[in-house]
């Protein structure tokens, strides 16, 4: 990789802004889409017809702008580190392809409940399914990519392995940890959302127990799992600074008795936070450990940053962007905040 | 580069070919009718007329359907550069990638901000905020389309990049942006968006008029998007002609497919001018089997000129040939429903000069409503045609003249890019068909006459809160989801 190494020479920092701002991008996108496919998969065990529709309505004006920020994640990997983007989503092809069919039910049957009659069951039940589809194949992605890929040693060079590479017991098993992380935000936000009377409320409590509990055992083992198969996470996790990560754990055990404290007080919106603290704190333990690799293994974020004049040509548009992106999200989010009710969803005919 | 069995090339083109032609149904009609709800709702904040609100709120729900396909039709774009195509992302990242960097950055993340407030913000924000919102949306629709436009015209004409070590290093962006393509190209695809939003609207409002459903009120949005088409319709037509001659200026073999256009000179030495209205071309000959031509139309249609010499296939390598038979008809087709379309905006202009653009008057012109009604349709045909030849007329190259589509594919297997096909099929269609279903059904129940106008600034209200759980207080009524 030599060659491709001297184009990009220099810029070596705005390659890891951008780095972290990609990293800021996935993890708002699981954040804010985790809870909104979270709910989808809580309807499909826990909502009958009516409340299925409430819990659509609750989103309704949000996420779209929730999912768009896997949008810009995809876009700005694109901009800014084109080399990973072409050989990294080409590894992915198969399970990128179920997570775009599961994102493409769950919206539709977003649009289409609203309107339907007869087929309302049916786009709620898309509604669900879609929402399940595309968390767990979204882990199944993020499995894969932690596993790393074979890459040819081409001038450019390319992903040169086969379609189904990406499975392993390990990628599946990331699958199943994001289901479940995914079902706890979605039990927290319905609780944030809903009025305290109503009866979704009361079964999103049920079932936030249940998954806060299964939500720890599968992380933590996703954890041990990952410090056992990957040498780079071990060397790391228990290097120069072991110290560093231990602490991050600290906080986030802190900040999950935190949340389960708030969540049985029923200071719902605070658990919401919690929550979002936790997953951006793993996110950006998992960042700090990858260091420097983009994939793991396979890119270093040097290696698949685009050459250097383009890149700050990226910088010098889009850096001021960000946040105003971020402002004009908040107040939209801000405006839809109210708590709502069952019949919601029905309100509107 | 690498070489790729052709099975797997034509299969990748295919894959890529369907979902580009399902997603390019929405999106033109997103910027062509949130321009037109723009309009009406300021019409509305500006003359105070419930029957302007009205429209916007019907038309909005169209609006919604539409925009909900549009999203799920075009996740799936943005990824499969990188899937399918991954070898070209990589080397073209350094210009195409940033350009599609900025357009999720720039335009669909801000659209996103926007198109919440704008359908479910009635009545939680204040009036001018929500047009405020309704600009918004309408704008960054036009900036993703420019972005799109930008990034596809450079493949059309790649200038201010060399290739280095197999990378697109960009030399000079102005001229990357601002290539000979783009110029002609993007106000042609604006103008398509909203030659397709004002059809949309006044083809529904026909139907609705000739029905006898609530005729004043959709003779207003019939008038407004008549009028506007009177201009914009011919408007096309042109940006269609400077189109065609820059795709002579820079990419004639292209043209050349485009018009069946084989032999450059006569068997006499003249410059061949003649323009093929119908013929039967034969690729392995390279020449027509059979043809109608007009002599001097073509040099007239591509240089302005009555008799120049416009360069055919056999000036272009065998294996830098484009096919020949689908551009051509694409491209007439496309043409033909351009044409129509001028044709009924200035029957419309010219039925409203002699002042029969009344309810009574139009109901007394079936013929009319019911062009004006077909007339629905054809530029969702003329979008189709005109992608289908832009983009086969490219080929074999993804980039033009510098990288081979053959180059640019990612080794995939057979079956995993038939996977794919089949699955896009299914969702895609899933998604078309839904969407006309809602809008015959949204179109069938018209608009809604009853509820309260809305007032603005109500935060109180929950989105989706039954009006009744509040309205005792004599709060208003109307905070209700509409979509
Ligand atoms: C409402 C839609 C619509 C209408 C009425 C027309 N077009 Fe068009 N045309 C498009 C919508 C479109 C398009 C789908 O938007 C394309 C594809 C890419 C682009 O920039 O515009 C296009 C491409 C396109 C191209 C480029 C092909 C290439 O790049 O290889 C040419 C030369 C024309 N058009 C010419 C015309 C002419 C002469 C028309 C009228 C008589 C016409 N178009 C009507
Ligand atoms: C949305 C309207 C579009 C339609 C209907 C469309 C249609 C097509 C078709 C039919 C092909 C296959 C051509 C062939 O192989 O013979 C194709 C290929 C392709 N198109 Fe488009 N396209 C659209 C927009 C775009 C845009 C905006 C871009 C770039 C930003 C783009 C990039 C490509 C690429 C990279 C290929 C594959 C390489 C190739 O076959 O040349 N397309 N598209
Ligand atoms: C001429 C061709 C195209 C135009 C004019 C266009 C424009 C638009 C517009 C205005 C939207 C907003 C949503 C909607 O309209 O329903 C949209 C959606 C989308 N388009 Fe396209 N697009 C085109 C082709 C493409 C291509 C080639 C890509 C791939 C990069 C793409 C990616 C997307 C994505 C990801 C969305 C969803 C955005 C969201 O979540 O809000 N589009 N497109």
């Amino acid at each position: 990789m030599e060659h491709i190494m001297t184009i990009t020479h220099g810029y070596q920092w705005l390659t890891v802004i951008w780095w972290l701002l990609i990293g800021l991008f996935v993890v708002l996108y699981i954040i804010l889409d985790g809870a909104d496919l979270g709910s989808g998969v809580f309807s499909l065990f826990h909502a009958d017809h009516e409340e299925r529709g409430a819990i659509m309505a609750s989103m309704a004006g949000t996420w779209d702008a929730n999912e768009t920020w896997l949008v810009v994640a995809g876009g700005a990997i694109f901009g800014t580190f084109p080399l990973a983007y072409g050989s990294l989503f080409h590894y992915l092809m198969i399970p990128l392809m179920v997570t775009l069919w599961g994102i493409i039910l769950r919206a539709v049957s977003l649009e289409f409940h609203h309107h339907a009659d007869r087929s309302k069951s049916f786009w709620g039940w898309g509604f669900g399914v879609g929402s399940l589809v595309t968390t767990f194949s979204a882990g199944v992605s993020l499995g894969a990519f932690l596993q790393g890929f074979s890459m040819s040693n081409g001038e450019v060079p390319t992903f040169n392995g086969g379609a189904l590479d990406f499975l392993t017991p390990f990628s599946l098993w990331t699958g199943v940890t994001a289901s479940i992380a995914a079902s706890l935000a979605g039990g927290v936000y319905l609780r944030a959302r809903f009025d305290r009377d109503s009866e979704i409320y009361a079964k999103a409590l049920g079932w936030t127990n249940w998954m806060f509990f299964l939500g720890l055992i599968a992380i933590v083992s996703t954890v041990l799992w990952t410090a056992w198969q990957f040498p780079w996470a071990r060397a790391r996790w228990f290097g120069e600074y072991m110290w560093a990560y231990g602490l991050a754990g600290a906080v986030v055990l802190g900040a999950t008795w935190e949340m389960r404290r708030a969540s049985r007080e029923q200071r719902d919106v605070s658990a919401m936070l919690w929550l979002g603290t936790i997953v951006f704190i793993n996110f950006g333990t998992m960042m700090a450990t990858l260091y420097p690799w983009f994939v793991p293994g396979t890119l270093t974020i040097y290696d698949a940053a685009n050459p250097s004049n383009s890149l700050s040509a990226f910088s010098y548009a889009m850096l001021g962007f960000v946040p105003v992106m971020l402002s004009y999200n908040f107040y939209q989010a801000w405006v839809f905040r109210a708590r709502l009710h069952k019949l919601a969803g029905y309100a509107a005919h | 580069m690498t070489d790729s069995s052709s099975l797997m090339v034509d299969l990748a083109r295919l894959d890529f070919s369907w979902i580009s032609t399902m997603h390019i149904l929405y999106p033109p009609l997103t910027i062509g009718l949130a321009s037109f709800l723009l309009f009406s709702e300021w019409r509305w904040l500006k003359t105070n007329s419930e029957e302007w609100y009205r429209l916007t709120r019907f038309f909005e729900k169209l609006f919604v359907i539409n925009f909900g396909a549009g999203v799920a039709t075009g996740v799936t774009m943005e990824m499969a550069f990188g899937i399918l195509f991954g070898p070209f992302s990589q080397a073209a990242g350094p210009f195409f990638g940033n350009i599609l960097g900025y357009e999720t950055i720039t335009a669909f993340m801000y659209e996103a901000g926007f198109i919440g407030l704008m359908i479910f913000g009635w009545g939680k924000i204040s009036k001018r905020m929500h047009l405020f919102a309704t600009f918004n949306v309408a704008f960054s629709s036009m900036l993703s389309a420019m972005w799109i436009l930008v990034a596809n015209s450079w493949m059309q004409s790649p200038t201010g990049v060399h290739l280095e070590r197999g990378l697109f290093l960009v030399d000079d962006w102005t001229k990357a942006i601002f290539n000979p393509n783009f110029m002609t190209g993007f106000p042609h695809m604006l103008i398509a968006a909203f030659e397709i939003g004002l059809f949309f609207v006044a083809g529904i409002s026909a139907w609705m008029i000739l029905k006898n459903r609530h005729p004043q009120l959709f003779l207003r949005s019939l008038t407004a998007a008549m009028l506007a088409l009177v201009i914009v319709a011919p408007l096309q037509v042109w940006m269609g002609d400077e189109l065609g001659r820059t795709v002579a200026a820079h990419d004639p073999a292209a043209l050349a497919a485009m018009e069946g256009h084989w032999h450059t000179y006569n068997a006499d030495g003249s410059p061949n001018t003649s323009w093929n209205l119908i013929a039967w071309p034969n690729e392995a000959k390279g020449t027509n089997d059979f043809q109608i031509g007009i002599p001097h139309v073509l040099s007239l249609l591509e240089d302005h000129q009555w008799e120049s010499v416009v360069p055919g296939l056999d000036q272009v390598k065998p294996e830098d040939r484009p096919p020949v038979l689908a551009p051509f008809y694409a491209f007439r087709i496309m043409v033909a429903a351009g044409g129509i379309l001028m044709l009924v905006a200035l029957w419309a202009g010219w039925l409203k000069w002699r002042g029969e653009f009344s309810v009574a008057g139009l109901q007394r012109r079936p013929w009319f409503m019911r062009a004006v009604i077909f007339s629905a349709i054809l530029p969702y045909v003329a979008i189709w045609t005109g992608w289908w030849t832009r983009e086969i007329a490219r080929q074999p190259w993804i980039v033009h003249g510098l990288m081979r589509t053959s180059e640019g594919v990612s080794q995939m297997s057979i079956g995993a890019e038939i996977a794919w096909f089949i699955g896009f099929v299914v969702f895609d269609l899933l998604v078309w068909i839904g969407a006309w279903y809602f809008f015959a059904k949204v179109v069938r129940k018209g608009p809604d006459l009853e509820s309260p106008v809305v007032d603005g600034d109500n935060p109180e209200l929950g989105l989706g809160e039954l009006p009744d759980a509040t309205a005792a207080e004599g709060r208003p009524l109307f905070v209700r989801p509409t979509a």
